[in-house]
């Protein structure tokens, strides 16, 4: 067995790099690059999961932006996959945004790329933004189902309940006809459905001023960003309440940001949170591939310029497992 | 010592008890390969290639490079779900495979093939219906391709018309009541194998849990590094 396996169109290596050599991560290097290297692009641990992704899916991303030219790391932080735990006090907000510009700072170092890329679910969408406020080097992120409240315990806030809820009705209750059936059969949650519209009406009326501080520093980063010309592309499944919850505190902020061209917000229809199904990956990395593809170098028009064009599918490697 | 991970979801949500295993028996003093078969994680190709036959030969490889790797004549191979039926047909075919730990393994591929469905179609239940584009032809788990070859491969699994006896020793743990680990028990018993059973109460760590959480069943690795200690001593 060895750490590197090729095709023709990329190639896949095994490595260990950090402080402490203890991040394990893969790279996907396109096999042909001319010119200038493209800005690199990282994924990120979608919360608890390994580097490749739910379904795989991250293994597809990186075969296929590297397909198009872009060197690809795919890596654990501390105390996920194959990483080992962190030995100091650092909270996971922090030692995942230093461990991932101790991974742009490899692939600086090791491939000569200066400018960085961030693709990320749900924590991962958050280490990004993090990361893309505290660091220069990063020129964009896409941002899926990024959670913009605060990881409650729903089963203990019922305000959360109800929004959840809420996104059901709203989103799939509502075409269905079984729902309907249900709602005239006097079989329906009545209770939770006044509920339901009553915090509706609440919200619709309500004053931005009551939004909580993470909110508020949220629209905040959006922004900074915007400012700085960092493009960002909120990438939210239909299925998922983190959409109107992500709408709800980017507020103006966001509306304008996308007005501005500066933040894209795409929602891949009929998809759940962990993008499930093999349909699912198909709308989400033609989405994805799309927006890395649009997102402009310093002084390079878009990051897909080149001469190189590459078939934006994921292609069969040759041979081999790779062994940890 | 080899580790053989299940396929598909079950890969995902089990890699992080498989790495602490390794980890453990690590720490107890044995040198660990943990792998991914082709086109699975980190492996080269992408998930349609998937093979049962593929992955026996993955899996023989990999006993070679262990073996390479540290002079070692002697191999065990612990597999889990699918990864525990690879290991157990690996183990029947070769006389090299001094202990093998089953944990909760496939035992008919056909049932097995029917609990996927079964699963896909309750999470089909909690989420929006996926508007095909074009047929495929494979079916879809939980964002894996099961294609036509690959199920008629796992339908001629079955654990139970194995010949030869799969390994020296043989641990097989039981997290949870299915008819056919019992008869697998019964199997494995009839041959000239020295067979250990252990009953745990452990949750089915490869099923998906309802707030994504990756479960590390403790008292299953811990009874799997000691009884490879003492199998070993």
């Amino acid at each position: 067995m060895k750490n590197v396996v090729t095709n023709e169109v990329t190639k896949e290596e095994a490595v260990l790099f950090g402080e402490r050599k203890s991040l394990v991560g893969v790279v996907t290097d396109p096999m042909r690059v001319t010119g200038n290297p493209r800005a690199a692009v990282l994924l990120l641990n979608p919360g608890i999961v390994h580097r490749v992704g739910p379904g795989r899916i991250y293994v597809k991303i990186a075969r296929a932006l590297a397909a198009m030219g872009f060197v690809v790391l795919r890596f654990d932080f501390s105390g996920i996959g194959d990483s080992t735990v962190r030995h100091d006090n650092l909270c996971f907000e922090k030692s995942a945004v230093r461990e991932t510009q101790e991974a742009m700072e490899f692939l600086k170092r090791s491939r000569g790329v200066e400018h960085f890329i961030l693709v990320g679910g749900c924590s991962g969408a958050l280490i990004s933004l993090e990361t893309a406020c505290c660091d220069e080097q990063v020129l964009g992120a896409v941002l899926i189902n990024y959670p913009a409240t605060e990881d409650e315990d729903e089963d203990a806030n019922t305000d959360l309940k109800r929004r959840r809820a809420a996104h059901y009705y709203w989103n799939f209750a509502l075409f269905n006809l079984k729902s309907w059936r249900k709602l005239f059969t006097g079989r329906a949650n009545y209770r939770q459905l006044t509920q339901v519209l009553r915090l509706q009406v609440k919200r619709r009326f309500a004053s931005r001023s009551t939004m909580p501080a993470k909110e508020t520093s949220f629209a905040a980063n959006l922004r900074a960003l915007a400012q700085r010309d960092v493009r960002l592309t909120f990438l939210c499944s239909q299925g998922d309440p983190l959409l109107d919850e992500l709408q709800e505190a980017g507020g103006d902020e966001l509306q304008r940001s996308c007005a501005l061209g500066k933040v894209t917000l795409d929602v891949i229809p009929r998809s759940d949170h962990t993008f499930s199904s093999l349909d699912d990956h198909d709308r989400l990395l033609d989405v994805i591939l799309r927006r890395i593809s649009a997102m402009r170098l310093p002084g390079h028009g878009t990051a897909d310029s080149s001469e190189l064009v590459f078939p934006a599918e994921a292609v069969p490697l040759d041979n081999s497992a790779v062994g940890l | 010592m080899l580790i053989c991970p299940p396929i598909g979801h079950e890969y995902v949500n089990c890699h992080r008890a498989l790495r602490q295993l390794a980890v453990r028996l690590a720490e107890a003093g044995f040198p660990v390969l943990r792998f991914d078969y082709y086109g699975c994680g980190d492996s080269a190709g992408v998930s349609e290639e998937g093979r049962v036959s593929r992955w026996l030969e993955d899996i023989s490889t990999a006993i070679l490079d262990l073996r390479q790797r540290t002079g070692l004549a002697q191999t065990c191979v612990v597999g889990l779900r699918l990864g525990g039926a690879l290991s157990a047909m690996i183990g029947s075919q070769r006389d090299d495979v001094e202990s093998l730990v089953l944990w909760d393994p496939v035992v008919n591929g056909k049932s097995y093939l029917e609990n996927l469905l079964s699963l896909q179609k309750e999470m089909l239940r909690f989420r929006p219906k996926p508007k095909r584009k074009h047929a495929r032809d494979h079916i879809d788990v939980l964002g894996f391709p099961l294609s036509r070859f690959l199920r008629s491969e796992l339908e001629k699994v079955d654990l139970l018309t194995v010949a030869e006896k799969p390994a020296k020793n043989i641990l097989l743990i039981q997290s949870h009541e299915a008819d056919d680990q019992c008869s697998l028990h019964g199997r494995l018993s009839r041959t000239e194998a020295r067979l250990e059973c252990q009953r745990l109460e452990a949750p089915q760590i490869w099923l998906p849990t309802a707030d994504g959480g990756l479960l590390v069943p403790s008292q299953v690795l811990q009874s799997v590094v000691a009884w490879i200690g003492k199998t070993h001593s």
